[in-house]
């Protein structure tokens, strides 16, 4: 478990971390979810000693990072900038790293085995593609079996293939009993990985809790009703938690009521529709309205707004959505 | 992943079996330092330049030295000055790069994960770098000595004359310690480029600017520089004597006296570092 109390990270006068609290619990996956800038990497460097706290504490399994008389069994961390000497091959960074604790040799070759480096585990780790780096950065938190896994950002820069087997893993690993920590920008990664969220907004936390509970508290249900009677069936709609737009004719935006209320509505009063969607809120519009006001960096739009992508879209369509927000970086 | 069915039982095994150590950490370093291919070129450099300049200097000077057989057993001992300085220049590389490769590529973040308590990692370093530049510079020496044997004959510099064991000894140990000071000075800058501009500036461009300026403060200042005060140990007496009565000023250190000042200067920067290292984000 991990647990930090009103951590607070103060660089010069900017402030990256504002006194945050949250428990990371054993036995599922936690998402942390944050805006570019919100924190997120600085806290995971507190989390391992990395960076020290400008005020309040964080421990790993009730003691401080620092006082682990064997840390990489109890945390494997991969943090956000790659943390391995370019001139090494990915086989001697591994040996390198395991000696430390005295790790068994043959435990490097599992972990090259298990992120699928055999093939370039005797190259220099300078030529590594960034999904490559990503798999040994893996592999290095993986090398002392630890009970905590702390990732920052690990689907940046892998594949479709290596997007899903992270998310595997994580899952798998958590089901064994393990505290899993993983950060990202990408609600829609979250959406399928975590289950649990903590967001972070310009070093706050804005919101903590089951992936589902965050997203039904952020946003509501609309249905969409479309009829000639629209008018009419409007009038017969409105109440007090009902809102009711109609965003051209014969097409309305309900909010409040649910779709089979609505159609009860309808034939009590002999209306006609064409159309009853109900159209459930997302993680990305939970998140999006979460942090509009948390961004550090906004971007001036150059294009009308269009719906945001549909979360829990199939695995390509997801790395797709991934590279753009890379290359928009 | 075999392991974690019965996770309390394992978890106690495991945090047993495996720890963070002195010998461990000494062991991971070790791995570091020989997994890099800089390692290799500087220390084959170091060898090669210091043999292949004293078989320069000496094997030249048989030809030049007919008839004048006394000095040439004094030049002996002189060839390995210049031989042991060329050779500390490439050490300062390696010295520096050591910690300041770990910086530079991010290493320095896996490093400290595995052992967050951070001082014992560059106490590790320090160790694998002395040991092997010790040991490295020592077979150089020994080498440079044999060349001296070949190309001087019997005129070689006398084994057995506490002098020449000085000069030979204060060699290996002037190269290491050179080693070490570079190193201190990349733990401290975490910057290569700034690290190596540091002590190859004091070694080539301030200590002799300093001992070259005739403003008599400077005189004091001079005979302690790490360079200017370690280097005595590789000098013969003869010279060493020369310098002290040149100056009516200053301090007239004796060879081992001015490389003990060489080693406070490694033990002050160390220890900053060392302190540095703890506070400092990594």
């Amino acid at each position: 478990m991990i647990e930090a109390q009103a951590l607070k990270k103060v660089y010069g006068n900017k402030v990256a971390v504002d006194g945050i609290s949250f428990r990371v619990q054993p036995g599922r996956v936690t998402g942390f979810l944050g805006p570019n800038g919100a924190g997120k990497s600085t806290t995971m460097r507190m989390i391992v000693g990395l960076d020290h706290p400008t005020s309040g504490s964080v421990t790993v399994a009730g003691r401080p990072y620092a006082q682990l008389r064997s840390p990489l069994t109890e945390v494997g961390a991969l943090l956000e900038a790659r943390a391995v000497h370019t001139g090494r091959s990915a086989r001697n960074h591994l040996r390198a790293v395991a000696a430390t604790h005295g790790l068994a040799p043959g435990r490097v070759d599992e972990v090259i085995e298990m992120t699928g480096l055999q093939s370039v585990a005797g190259k220099r780790v300078g030529g590594f593609s960034l999904g490559m780096g990503q798999r040994l950065g893996i592999a290095t938190a993986l090398l002392g079996d630890p009970h905590t896994l702390i990732l920052d950002e690990p689907v940046n820069g892998l594949d479709p293939d290596g997007v899903l087997w992270v998310r595997n893993l994580v899952k798998h690993l958590a089901a064994q009993g393990r505290t899993v920590f993983l950060s990202s920008h990408l609600m829609s990664e979250m959406a399928l990985t975590a289950d649990h969220l903590v967001v972070i907004g310009r070093g706050r936390i804005i919101a903590d809790g089951p992936v589902d509970d965050v997203i039904a508290r952020t946003t509501r249900t609309t249905v969409r009703v479309r009829s000639p009677q629209a008018t009419q069936l409007a009038e017969l709609l409105a109440g007090p938690d009902v809102t009711v737009t109609a965003t051209e004719p014969g097409l309305l935006e309900v909010v409040g009521p649910t779709a089979a209320a609505i159609g009860e509505v309808a034939a009590a009063a002999r209306l006609t529709l064409h159309e009853l969607t109900p159209v459930s809120g997302s993680l990305e519009q939970a998140y999006l309205s979460l942090t509009q006001d948390e961004v550090e960096y906004h971007a001036t739009d150059l294009t009308p707004t269009n719906d945001p992508p549909p979360t829990g879209a199939s695995v390509p369509a997801g790395a797709g959505t991934e590279h753009a927000e890379e290359a928009a970086r | 992943m075999t392991t974690t069915t019965e996770r309390p039982a394992v978890a106690t095994d495991r945090a047993e079996t495996y720890r963070v150590t002195f010998p461990h950490l000494v062991r991971s370093e070790w791995i570091k330092f020989w997994t890099l291919r800089s390692t290799i070129w500087t220390l084959a450099i170091l060898v090669v330049v210091m043999v292949g300049l004293v078989a320069l200097i000496t094997g030249l000077d048989e030809g030049d030295s007919d008839g004048d057989e006394g000095r040439v057993g004094a030049l002996g001992v002189l060839a390995l000055t210049p031989a042991v300085n060329l050779a500390a220049l490439a050490v300062v590389v390696l010295g520096v790069l050591t910690i300041t490769g770990e910086y530079t590529t991010g290493m320095i973040r896996s490093s400290l994960t595995a052992a967050p308590r951070r001082t014992p990692v560059l106490a590790a370093k320090a160790v694998v770098i002395g040991a092997s530049i010790l040991v490295t510079s020592a077979v150089a020496v020994a080498l440079s000595y044999g060349v001296e044997l070949l190309t001087l004959g019997d005129d070689a510099p006398d084994l057995s004359s506490p002098e020449t064991q000085r000069v030979l000894v204060g060699s290996v140990l002037y190269v290491t310690t050179i080693a070490l000071f570079a190193f201190a000075l990349g733990a401290l800058l975490r910057h290569s480029a700034a690290a190596m501009a540091t002590v190859l500036g004091l070694m080539l461009v301030i200590e002799p600017v300093v001992a070259a300026v005739p403003w008599q403060p400077l005189r004091y200042v001079s005979p302690f520089l790490p360079s200017s005060a370690g280097g005595k140990v590789l000098q013969p007496d003869m010279v060493i004597d020369l310098q002290n009565s040149a100056s009516s000023v200053g301090a007239d250190l004796t060879a081992w006296q001015g490389f003990g000042v060489l080693v406070a200067w490694v033990v002050v920067t160390y220890a900053l570092a060392a302190l540095l290292l703890r506070r400092r984000d990594a």
